[in-house]
C-alpha cells in the first residue's frame, strides 16, 4: 500500500518534471530551427518546425556583419573578471555583515538593500557622465568596475554565511589566534562553496546577458560584447531573423557548455556542503 | 575629449574621423576609396543598430562628451537633434549652400532650422512611397495587372476604396496588410501633419490627419484592412503568401519583400499610389560640435553624398538617392528588376520622390504617430469605435506634450 | 582622576583595553570588508541616484538648461491615468509571473534534490537553460509563440480545446499573460538554483525520520522543506518583488516601441518619458515614486512570506 502510493506520487513527479523540462527546452529547439532556416521559412505561419539547411549560410552572414569571435572574447573577459571580483568582494562584505559587530551595521545593510530598489534605467545619463570623466569610454573597465557593485551578492552571502557558519566555530578560531583574514579565507570560504557557485552562475549570466549599460559605454566594434554585436545585426529596414537567431544560437552554445561544466562543479560543491553538515 | 586627441597624436599627422553608421549603407567601401585619395585622412567607421546609435548620440550630446566626428541621423530623429542644433556644426558655414540645388527640396529642408539659417545634416537616401501589389490577387479579383492600367484605375482614394470592396468580394482578402501603411500614405499627402512650425498640435477638428484617420477607419469597418502589425513575422509571411492585395510602401521595402518572399518572384508589381506619394525613412549626415576636424569631416561628407556616390550606394545597397542629377542617369533610371517582372523600378520611385510634399514634422512627431497607430490597431483588432479611440489617443497625446 | 587608586585602575583598564582592541579590531575589519562596496557605490551609484532626486524637481529635456518646477512633475505623473494603469499592469504581471513561479521553483528544487528522481542532471540542466538565453532570443521566440494570428502556436493549441484565438499583443489579458509567461520561463530556473542551495541547509535526518513515519512527498514538502526554507523564501520573495516592479526588458521587446497601455509597466513608462519624450523631470519623479512603492511592497511581501509554513 505504502509502496503503491509512493510509486504513484513519484510517477506524478516524473510527469510533472518531464513536461516542465520540455517547456523549458522547446524555445531552445526553436531557436536552433530558426538559426538553420531561411528567413522566409521562419516567417511562415505556422513556422518551420524542423531544422533547415541554412546553418552555414546564416552564420556566414553573421561573420560578415560583426566581429563575432572578438565580441565573444570581450563578453568572456567582462563576465569572468566581474564574477571573480564579485565573489571575493561580496563574500568579504557578507562575512562582515554576518559575523562581525560594528556600529551602524544594520543601517548600512539596510542601505545596501535600499540601493536595490532604485530603478537603474534613469541613472544612465549621470553614470555615462562619470565614465566620460574617468575617460573609460570604449574600455571594458567601464562595464567591469561598476559591475563589482552587487548588492544582491552581499545580501546572498550574508544570508548564507549566517546560517552556514556557526558562531562557535568563529569563537574557536579566534581563541586559536587565527587572524581575521585567515578565518575568512581558511574557514569560511571552504564552507560556503555552494553559495559561491550559485552566485558565480548568477553573476556570470547577468554580465553575459547585460545589455543596456554596455550599449551606452561600449561604442566601438572592437569592444562590443556579444549582446551588442547581436543587437547590431538588427537592421532597421530589413530584418533577417535567420541571421539574427544564428548569431544568438552560436553565442548561446558555448555558454551552455560552460554551464554544463559549472553544473558539475555546482553539484560537487553542493554534495560537499551536504557532507559537512 | 580623450579618445580622438590620443589617436591624432599617435597617427603621425593623420586626421582621424570617427563615423557612426547604421543599417547597411555600404559606406565602408566608399570610405576606403576616399582614404586612398586622401592619405592624410583616416576614417574609422563604427556600425550599430539605428535606435542605439540615436540613443548613444543623445547621451553623448547631453553629457557633452563621446560623440563622433561624423554621424548618420535618421529622418525620424532629425527633429529631435535639431532641438540641440548648437551641438552640431552649421554646415552652411562650410559652403553647403553651393550644393543645395542638387538635392530634393523637401529632403534638404528637414535638416534645416525653420528660418533656413542653420543646417545640421547633408541628405543621403530617401524612401519615396509607392504602391506594391500582388498580380495573383488582382487576377483573382478580376482586375488588370499591368502597372499602367492599375495606376490609372487607382486615381483617387475613393477608387482605392471601391477596388478594395471588389477584392474583398471576389477573394475574401483585405486590400492592405494593416492599418499603419495605409494611414501613413494618407498622412504624407497632407500639407500639414501633426504640428505647425511653432510646435503646436494641429490635428484637432477637421484636420487632414483626422481625414486620413477616418478614411482608414472606414476601410477597417468594411473589412478591407488586414490585422498585421509591421515587422512581425506574420506580416513578413503575408508578403510571401499574398494574403492581401496592396502594400503602400517605400523604396527600401523592395529588399524586405525579396527577403521575406523569395518564392513570390514575379508576383509583385509596383506602381504609383493614388493622389501622390509620401516618404518613409532615409538619413542625414551630421558633424557634432565635439569634432576637432570639422573641415576635413565636411569635405568627406560632401563627397560622400555627391550624386556619383549616391548612385553607388543605390547600386550596391539599394539606398534610394536624394540627389537630383542621379535621376537623369540612364543606368539608374532604366535599371530593371526581374523580381518585379522586369519593371523599371527606379523610375517609378524617382517619380514618386519628386511628388513628395515638403512638410514640417517637429520633434514630437513620434509621440503623435505612436498613439494614432495604436488607436487604429485597436479599431482593427478589437473592433472598437474609431471615434472613441481617436478621442482617447488625443487625450494621451496632449498629456504627453503638456509635460515637456 | 585620582592618582591614588591608579594601580587598581590600571589593571581594570588593561583588561578593558584588551577587550577594546579585540572589539576595535573586529570593527575595523568589518568596515574594511564592506568598504569596497561603499567606495564603488559612492562613485558609480550615489551620484546618479542623487541626480535623479534632483531632476525630479526640474524641467529638463537632456539638452537645454534645467528649470526648477517644484512638485509639478509629481503632479503630472500622479494625475496621469497612464501612470496608474502602468502601476496596475506591473502589479498584475508581477502577481502572475512571480507567485506561481516561486511555488513551482520550490517544488522543482525539492524534486531535483530528492534522491528518488532519475536523470536528475538532465532536469537540472533543462530547467536552468532558459536562464542562459539572451533577451533577443527570448523576444523573438516568444514573439512567434504568442503570435496574434489564428495560426500562431498558442492560438492553434487553444483551438484544439475549441477556444477562441487571443490577441496576445493587443488585448488586456493577452499581453499580461504573455509577458508573465516570459518572466516565468526565464526566471524559474534562477529561483530553483537559490532554493537548491537552500535545501542543503536542511539536515537529511529530518527527511529520514519523516519517511519512517510514512510521510508522503507532499507532506515532506509541506512540513519540512517549506518551513526550513523560510529564510530563502523570504529572500526570493524580496528579490522577486523588486524584479517585478522593475519589469522592463520583456515588455519593451515584446511590445516593440508602441508602449501600448495594456502592457506598459512603470519602468517602461519612465523610460518612455525620459528617452522617447525627453521629459526627464516626470521620468525622475516616476522613479522616486517607484522607489517608495517598492519599499512598501517588499516590506509587506517579506512580512507575508515570514508567515509561510507557520
Amino acid at each position: 500500500m505504502y509502496r503503491m502510493k509512493k510509486r504513484i506520487s513519484t510517477g506524478f513527479v516524473h510527469v510533472l518534471l518531464l513536461s516542465g523540462a520540455l517547456l523549458s527546452l522547446f524555445p531552445f529547439y526553436w531557436m536552433f530551427v530558426m538559426a538553420t532556416n531561411h528567413n522566409s521559412a521562419i516567417n511562415q505561419v505556422p513556422p518551420a518546425f524542423l531544422p533547415g539547411n541554412q546553418t552555414v549560410e546564416n552564420f556566414k552572414k553573421v561573420l560578415s556583419n560583426v566581429d563575432f569571435f572578438g565580441s565573444m572574447w570581450n563578453s568572456f573577459v567582462v563576465s569572468t573578471l566581474t564574477t571573480l571580483g564579485v565573489l571575493f568582494l561580496c563574500s568579504l562584505a557578507g562575512f562582515a555583515f554576518a559575523k562581525y559587530k560594528f556600529p551602524g551595521k544594520n543601517i548600512l545593510f539596510l542601505f545596501i538593500l535600499l540601493t536595490m530598489m532604485v530603478p537603474p534605467q534613469l541613472g544612465l545619463i549621470p553614470q555615462y557622465y562619470i565614465i566620460t570623466k574617468l575617460d573609460w569610454l570604449n574600455d571594458l573597465k567601464a562595464v567591469i568596475v561598476p559591475g563589482l557593485i552587487d548588492a544582491f551578492g552581499i545580501f546572498w552571502m550574508r544570508q548564507y554565511i549566517s546560517s552556514a557558519i556557526p558562531d562557535e566555530l568563529m569563537d574557536a578560531a579566534k581563541i586559536d589566534g587565527c587572524s581575521n583574514f585567515r578565518i575568512y579565507w581558511n574557514i569560511a570560504v571552504p564552507m560556503i562553496l555552494p553559495a559561491f557557485s550559485t552566485l558565480a552562475i548568477i553573476k556570470f549570466m547577468y554580465m553575459w546577458n547585460d545589455f543596456l549599460w554596455p550599449l551606452v559605454v561600449l561604442r566601438e566594434e572592437s569592444v562590443y560584447t556579444i549582446q551588442i554585436a547581436i543587437r547590431s545585426l538588427m537592421d532597421n529596414y530589413v530584418r533577417d531573423y535567420g541571421m539574427i537567431l544564428s548569431g544568438t544560437f552560436w553565442a548561446t552554445l558555448p555558454l551552455v557548455f560552460i554551464f554544463l561544466f559549472f553544473n558539475k562543479l555546482f553539484i560537487d560543491s553542493l554534495t560537499q556542503g551536504a557532507l559537512k553538515s | 575629449m580623450g579618445c580622438s586627441e590620443d589617436e591624432d597624436a599617435s597617427g603621425d599627422g593623420k586626421v582621424t574621423l570617427k563615423f557612426w553608421v547604421f543599417g547597411s549603407a555600404g559606406y565602408e567601401q566608399l570610405a576606403e576609396e576616399y582614404m586612398e585619395d586622401h592619405p592624410d585622412v583616416n576614417i574609422e567607421i563604427n556600425h550599430s543598430e539605428m535606435n542605439d546609435l540615436h540613443n548613444n548620440l543623445f547621451t553623448s550630446i547631453s553629457a557633452g562628451s563621446g560623440a563622433p566626428d561624423i554621424t548618420m541621423i535618421e529622418v525620424s530623429a532629425i527633429a529631435k537633434f535639431m532641438e540641440a542644433q548648437d551641438r552640431f556644426y552649421n554646415l552652411y558655414d562650410f559652403g553647403a549652400e553651393d550644393i543645395k540645388d542638387q538635392y530634393l527640396d523637401w529632403k534638404w529642408n528637414m535638416a534645416e532650422s525653420p528660418d533656413g539659417s542653420y543646417l545640421i545634416g547633408l541628405p543621403t537616401d530617401i524612401g519615396p512611397t509607392t504602391m506594391f501589389y500582388r498580380t495573383d490577387v488582382f487576377e483573382e479579383a478580376g482586375l488588370p495587372t499591368d502597372p499602367d492600367e492599375v495606376s490609372s484605375m487607382f486615381q483617387t482614394w475613393e477608387d482605392f476604396f471601391e477596388i478594395g470592396k471588389q477584392i474583398k468580394a471576389e477573394t475574401g482578402k483585405p486590400i492592405v496588410d494593416g492599418p499603419e501603411l495605409l494611414y501613413n500614405a494618407l498622412r504624407d499627402q497632407a500639407d500639414q501633419q501633426y504640428f505647425n512650425e511653432n510646435d503646436e498640435l494641429i490635428i484637432e477638428g477637421n484636420s487632414a490627419v483626422k481625414e486620413a484617420y477616418d478614411f482608414t477607419a472606414r476601410l477597417i469597418e468594411e473589412g478591407l484592412v488586414g490585422q498585421n502589425e509591421l515587422w512581425t513575422p506574420e506580416w513578413g509571411n503575408a508578403m510571401a503568401d499574398g494574403s492581401y492585395g496592396v502594400l503602400l510602401a517605400p523604396s527600401w521595402m523592395v529588399a524586405n519583400v525579396k527577403e521575406n518572399a523569395p518564392d513570390a518572384s514575379g508576383k509583385w508589381r509596383i506602381t504609383t499610389m493614388p493622389e501622390g506619394a509620401g516618404n518613409w525613412g532615409g538619413s542625414y549626415i551630421a558633424i557634432p560640435k565635439e569634432s576637432e576636424h570639422p573641415e576635413e569631416a565636411y569635405a568627406f561628407i560632401e563627397w560622400l553624398v555627391s550624386p556619383e556616390n549616391q548612385l553607388t550606394s543605390f547600386k550596391n545597397n539599394g539606398l534610394f538617392p536624394s540627389a537630383l542629377p542621379v535621376y537623369e542617369e540612364s543606368d539608374f533610371i532604366e535599371s530593371t528588376d526581374d523580381y518585379f517582372g522586369g519593371q523599371q523600378v527606379a523610375k517609378i520611385f524617382s517619380e514618386a520622390a519628386e511628388q513628395v510634399k515638403p512638410v514640417y514634422m517637429g520633434k514630437n512627431h513620434a509621440i503623435v504617430q505612436t498613439e494614432i497607430v495604436n488607436a487604429l490597431m485597436n479599431v482593427v483588432t478589437k473592433g472598437t469605435d474609431p471615434e472613441a479611440e481617436w478621442d482617447e489617443a488625443l487625450t494621451r497625446i496632449k498629456a504627453q506634450l503638456e509635460r515637456q | 582622576m585620582n592618582l591614588n587608586t591608579d594601580k587598581n585602575k590600571m589593571k581594570n583598564i588593561s583588561i578593558f583595553t584588551a577587550r577594546m582592541t579585540e572589539e576595535k579590531k573586529e570593527m575595523v575589519t568589518g568596515y574594511l570588508y564592506i568598504s569596497p562596496f561603499f567606495i564603488l557605490f559612492t562613485i558609480f551609484g550615489l551620484f546618479p541616484i542623487l541626480f535623479s532626486f534632483y531632476l525630479g524637481f526640474q524641467k529638463w529635456n537632456g539638452l537645454t538648461e534645467m528649470e526648477f518646477v517644484g512638485w509639478a512633475n509629481f503632479r503630472f505623473v500622479l494625475e496621469d491615468p497612464l501612470f496608474w494603469k502602468s502601476l496596475y499592469n506591473t502589479f498584475i504581471m508581477g502577481l502572475l509571473g512571480t507567485f506561481p513561479q516561486l511555488v513551482v521553483a520550490i517544488v522543482l528544487a525539492f524534486a531535483l534534490n530528492s534522491a528518488l528522481i532519475k536523470f536528475r542532471n538532465f532536469y537540472r540542466v533543462s530547467y536552468f537553460m532558459p536562464y542562459v538565453t539572451s533577451t533577443v532570443a527570448v523576444a523573438v521566440v516568444f514573439g512567434v509563440i504568442f503570435s496574434e494570428q489564428e495560426s500562431g502556436l498558442i492560438n492553434v493549441i487553444l483551438s484544439w480545446f475549441h477556444l477562441d484565438p487571443v490577441n496576445w499583443t493587443t488585448s488586456e489579458w493577452g499581453v499580461k499573460f504573455a509577458i508573465a509567461a516570459m518572466v516565468f520561463w526565464r526566471w524559474v530556473g534562477y529561483n530553483t538554483i537559490i532554493y537548491l542551495a537552500g535545501l542543503q541547509s536542511i539536515p537529511k535526518e529530518l527527511y529520514e525520520a519523516a519517511k519512517i513515519d510514512g510521510a508522503t512527498l507532499f507532506q515532506q514538502l509541506r512540513y519540512i522543506t517549506v518551513p526550513m526554507l523560510r529564510p530563502f523564501i523570504i529572500f526570493t520573495v524580496f528579490l522577486s518583488t523588486i524584479g517585478a516592479f522593475q519589469l522592463f526588458t520583456e515588455p519593451l521587446i515584446f511590445l516593440g516601441r508602441s508602449y501600448r497601455e495594456e502592457g506598459i509597466t512603470v519602468v517602461l513608462y519612465l523610460w518612455r518619458e525620459a528617452f522617447v519624450n525627453l521629459s526627464f523631470g516626470p521620468a525622475s519623479a516616476t522613479a522616486i515614486l517607484l522607489f517608495f512603492i517598492i519599499i512598501i511592497f517588499s516590506s509587506v511581501n517579506v512580512f507575508l512570506a515570514n508567515r509561510i509554513g507557520r
